[in-house]
């Protein structure tokens, strides 16, 4: 398509010069175009170097607090990221893992098993629920499932054997905790990652599929070496698309996590995440904290983009991979 | 089939060693069936795992959000409750006003630009277009709380703008871009190229081809575009979070301080009223209602076009 619109451009160079069209004509529509994409650009370079700016003073003078600290002391400082980093990264893994293991065996389970009739209203079901806002996933997991893990789950896992290691001291526990945080992101971002993995798995080609069954193999070991394989560079895709909308969710996990600035290794206790903690610490910041919070917000920007960048860079080489094949 | 078998199989096979093999073979078949079978069952089970919460979820929304929905609830501003009045909770027309006051301003911030680089990065093939074309894409996977912090430092830290309808609609038009650019750039891109070169051929000015061929022929594909990045930005909260302010009067000034239902929920949720608490359910169920108007009339809108150039 791209190439194709090269090719038009020159032949539409060439037959102005033949025809001598005005050029006055073409440069206003041209320079409409060009503004529109400099104002973009504009904002793009601004929503960088703004957010960088405003957090310049605690990257010249608490660099080594912001990434390594672990305590968040309002309104003087210091100002410690890590237990933010840390819980953005717990919460964002194990939902991805969720959301992974389970979604690929339900856009398997739609593709594959259920009846056609059925697979459509399915497939438009989970579309709507991916458009749900996370605001309201946030609000079902405050509301409903957090008494229910105070009263119910939280004593049951606290029952196991090496419960101190994985979830912390059953003495604590108040709803709202990284594990309940992690589960509500995994049901959040569960819809985004079946709905892309879905139509991946289900555009592969019909042929592929008749051709390895008609070689006797199972409908699983179909799935398994024929489907998985060459579907690999969407469902990279949409594990990327998933786990960035998992670092970067705000109100939810600020509703659900606890709220509370401690690097956690027990699942059960309360903490936070860097969105979060700039969505309910930038209310009352003053001063230094606000270049704190910007700071973290830097952290996470670059998060994201590191995400983008490995994400482009995977699916390129994939597509190398598969070009060779 | 038999006999077939018999001749090819080199000399010295005997008896023993063809019903080893087919011993071999029928345990791997088996196997192979069992593991098949197993893997389905696996797989409808993450179906039933994965539908559970998502069941309840839109269950408890409809069952906790409906009996909410009550004439106050779209008339009147907030009120906090008392211990006279527990269950004075007024109602949000105030968010339901910010949510379509700030979307309105948004789109009108957002489309324009959005669209003009999306006609730009499709018909252009310069340096400057596929760099646009990667921030864009990285654009748009950014945490949305990062456009709350660049209004915040933009407008109300350097622009001294103050908390206002115009600082939120900022921050949901810069969430907005990327997201009409990418899906303008590919409903220009699907226009075929044959219309493009009849007009030309017809002596069209490559200007009168883009406005008059190209853009009428994506259009369908463009309004779906800013639609769904519309119902995007009504369900942010983190954007509008920190710039908003949070006003409780029913407003459509952009330079007032204004609510959105999304900002509700989230500061309803922790009030200390069971009735605001459950007020909240009311206005998540009229959130998730304009979301789906919004997403189910782009879907209408892509199938018909779909229906259209076949």
């Amino acid at each position: 398509m791209i190439e194709e619109s090269i090719s038009d451009l020159a032949i539409r160079g060439e037959v102005e010069e033949e025809f001598g069209s005005s050029s006055t004509s073409r440069t206003w529509y041209h320079y409409v175009l060009l503004g529109a994409c400099v104002l973009f650009a504009a904002a793009s370079v601004g929503f960088v170097g703004s957010i960088l700016q405003k957090s310049l003073y605690t990257w010249e003078h608490h660099a080594g607090t912001i990434i390594t600290g672990s305590g968040w002391q309002s309104p003087t400082g210091p100002f410690g990221g890590l237990s933010m980093i840390v819980g953005t990264l717990e919460t964002s893994l194990i939902a991805l893992i969720i959301a992974v293991v389970i979604g690929l065996g339900t856009s398997i389970a739609i593709v594959f098993f259920l009846p056609r009739r059925l697979r459509n209203i399915v497939a438009t079901l989970v579309e709507l629920l991916a458009a749900v806002p996370s605001i309201v996933y946030g609000l079902w997991g405050y509301l409903v499932l957090a008494p229910w893990f105070l009263t119910t789950l939280d004593p049951w896992l606290n029952s196991w054997p090496g419960h101190n290691f994985l979830f912390g001291d059953p003495g604590q526990q108040a709803g709202p905790s990284l594990l309940l945080a992690a589960i509500v992101l995994g049901v959040m971002i569960l819809p985004t990652f079946v709905a892309i993995s879905r139509e991946v798995i289900s555009v592969v080609p019909q042929d592929l599929f008749e051709a390895s069954l008609s070689l006797g193999a199972t409908k699983w070991q179909v799935i398994r070496k024929v489907v998985l394989p060459t579907s690999r560079i969407g469902l990279f895709g949409a594990t990327f698309l998933a786990l960035a909308r998992a670092t970067g969710e705000t109100v939810a996990v600020a509703l659900i996590a606890g709220g509370v600035a401690k690097v956690q290794f027990h699942l059960l206790d309360p903490g936070t995440s860097i969105a979060s903690w700039i969505a309910t610490e930038f209310g009352e910041a003053q001063g230094n904290e606000v270049s704190a919070l910007m700071a973290l917000g830097v952290l996470l920007m670059l998060l994201s983009f590191a995400l983008s960048l490995v994400s482009r860079w995977l699916v390129s080489r994939q597509r190398k991979v598969l070009a060779r094949v | 089939m038999n006999d077939l078998t018999t001749m090819d199989e080199p000399v010295g096979v005997n008896q023993t060693m063809r019903d080893e093999i087919r011993r071999v073979s029928n345990a791997t078949r088996a196997r192979r069936i069992l593991i098949s079978r197993s893997m389905t069952i696996l797989c409808g089970l993450a179906l039933a795992i994965a539908a559970v919460p998502l069941f309840l979820l839109i269950y408890q929304l409809i069952r906790r959000g409906a009996p909410e929905l009550t004439g106050t609830f779209f008339t009147q501003v907030p009120q906090t409750p008392t211990l006279i009045a527990p269950n004075a909770t007024g109602g949000l027309s105030n968010a339901i006003i910010g949510s379509i006051a700030l979307n309105i301003y948004a789109s009108i911030l957002a489309i324009p630009v959005g669209v003009l680089v999306g006609i730009y990065l499709a018909e252009s093939a310069s340096k400057f277009a596929s760099a646009l074309r990667i921030i864009a894409q990285t654009m748009a996977g950014a945490p949305s709380i990062l456009m709350g912090l660049f209004a915040f430092s933009f407008l109300l830290q350097d622009l001294k703008v103050g908390f206002s309808a115009i600082a939120g609609s900022f921050a949901l038009a810069i969430l907005m871009l990327p997201v009409i650019v990418i899906s303008t750039e590919i409903a220009v891109l699907n226009v075929p190229n044959t219309l493009r070169e009849a007009g030309l051929a017809l002596g069209a000015k490559p200007h009168k081809v883009s406005m008059r061929i190209v853009l009428p022929s994506a259009l369908t594909g463009i309004v779906t575009g800013c639609i769904l990045a519309i119902s995007r930005a009504i369900g942010e909260t983190a954007p509008v979070l920190l710039v908003i302010g949070g006003g409780y009067l029913n407003t459509w000034q952009p330079l007032n301080p204004v609510s959105a239902l999304p900002l509700s929920i989230y500061e309803n949720a922790k009030s200390e009223w069971p009735s605001q608490r459950a007020q909240v359910w009311g206005a998540a169920l009229v959130l998730v209602g304009f979301v789906f108007i919004l997403s189910l009339t782009a879907r209408i809108w892509a199938s018909r076009k779909q229906k259209v150039s076949n």
